[in-house]
């Protein structure tokens, strides 16, 4: 029964580890630390799965535990010695796809995301993955007019980031 | 067009760039252990409550009760026995009732609410801890001064009495400012973050 709900789990985790990996990516600086919050959102992933019902969908479940976890339950190991910072490896989306310009632009707003605070990033990152109001709020626990509020003005922050 | 819709148009594309780990990768960390900070608190909850619970054990057999006892206060100190291990368990219980309820899949403002009030039951257990402590203090000494015959006969004659009062309670104050100091440093560290961010949510529902 273990075995089977194992293997069940990290089936379901492959295939949708990229909700995952972009949590890291907005709430961590390099890859120590990246992998360092993985993990723990694996476990955290894990140790809730025997509660998860199957009546939602299992990203829709991820999204909730990944976040929470980012936010809330994690702590930066001692062991995360600063390596490489993301900005130089960082976000390979294949060069040939973007001219420079492009990409220079992206590369400022991602800069411009981790500038904000733990919440406003949430917020954020669940709008890029085109989330609902509804959807934003239920995780977040807030009210659907207040997540729209703050999302406006996490809009107007990074405007300012983004020219001083 | 704003620069939040610049990058949700982009941000689908970076899933080519994202790791991929294999099915034998994830395998291995769930065996991993967590090093979450609800577990801290858990850990360190523990660890208060079996450190402030063992205090009377630890009084009992240093001796410090027997001569409380032959100041005939020894219905006193059976109550007051009592009464701390009744504080101890309702704390157990209201603690293990609280960390229970601490579940990822709740939304963000309600997780970070169970987590504080977790925390909050280990620190109000201990400043009932603290009161009860100087209580007692205050109380055997009271009694101690006033109605025991040592006192009473007069070896104590080259220091006045208020004299003893003023020490024992600057005594008891200090003793409760370096507790609270040293909790302030400990939990405003491990909880600084999670503060900060249940505010902010609070914030938005003003």
């Amino acid at each position: 029964m273990n075995k089977e709900l194992e293997h069940n789990f990290v089936t379901h985790l492959e295939q949708n580890q990229n909700i995952v990996h972009k949590v890291c990516r907005i709430y961590t600086h390099d890859i120590e630390s990246h992998n360092d919050l993985f993990q723990e959102i694996t476990i955290q992933l894990w140790k809730a799965f025997p509660k998860f019902r199957g009546d939602a969908k299992f990203s829709t479940w991820m999204y909730r535990v990944a976040l929470n976890t980012a936010i809330t339950l994690y702590r930066k190991s001692k062991r995360s010695i600063p390596t490489t910072d993301f900005d130089t490896v960082d976000f390979k989306i294949s060069a040939e796809e973007y001219d420079d310009e492009e990409e220079q632009q992206l590369k400022l707003m991602y800069a411009a995301v981790k500038e904000l605070n733990d919440i406003e990033k949430a917020l954020v990152f669940l709008y890029l993955e085109d989330k609902s109001y509804r959807d934003i709020s239920e995780t977040m626990g807030i009210t659907e007019v207040n997540a729209r509020v703050k999302m406006n003005r996490v809009k107007t922050k990074l405007k300012k980031i983004l020219n001083p | 067009m704003d620069e939040l819709e610049v990058l949700k148009q982009h941000w689908k594309k970076q899933e080519q760039g994202l790791p991929k780990l294999s099915y034998d990768d994830i395998y291995k960390m769930i065996l991993k252990r967590s090093s979450s900070m609800v577990k801290w608190i858990f850990i360190i909850s523990v660890l208060e409550f079996l450190l402030w619970g063992s205090l009377d054990v630890f009084f009992r057999v240093n001796g410090q009760y027997d001569e409380i006892k032959t100041s005939g206060m020894e219905n006193y100190l059976t109550i007051s026995s009592v009464v701390s291990y009744g504080i101890l368990i309702y704390f157990i219980i209201r603690f293990y009732l609280n960390y229970k309820k601490i579940q990822t899949t709740d939304s963000a403002k309600v997780l970070m609410q169970n987590i504080l009030k977790t925390r909050n039951t280990v620190k109000l257990y201990v400043w009932v801890n603290l009161s009860f402590l100087a209580i007692l203090f205050l109380t055997t000494m009271s009694y101690s001064i006033f109605f025991t015959d040592d006192f009473q006969n007069g070896d104590t004659k080259e220091v006045p009495v208020w004299m003893i009062m003023v020490t024992a309670v600057i005594v008891i104050i200090v003793f409760i400012a370096v507790i609270a100091l040293f909790y302030r440093l400990v939990y405003g560290i491990l909880t600084r973050r999670l503060k900060k961010n249940y505010d902010e949510l609070e914030q938005l529902q003003m």
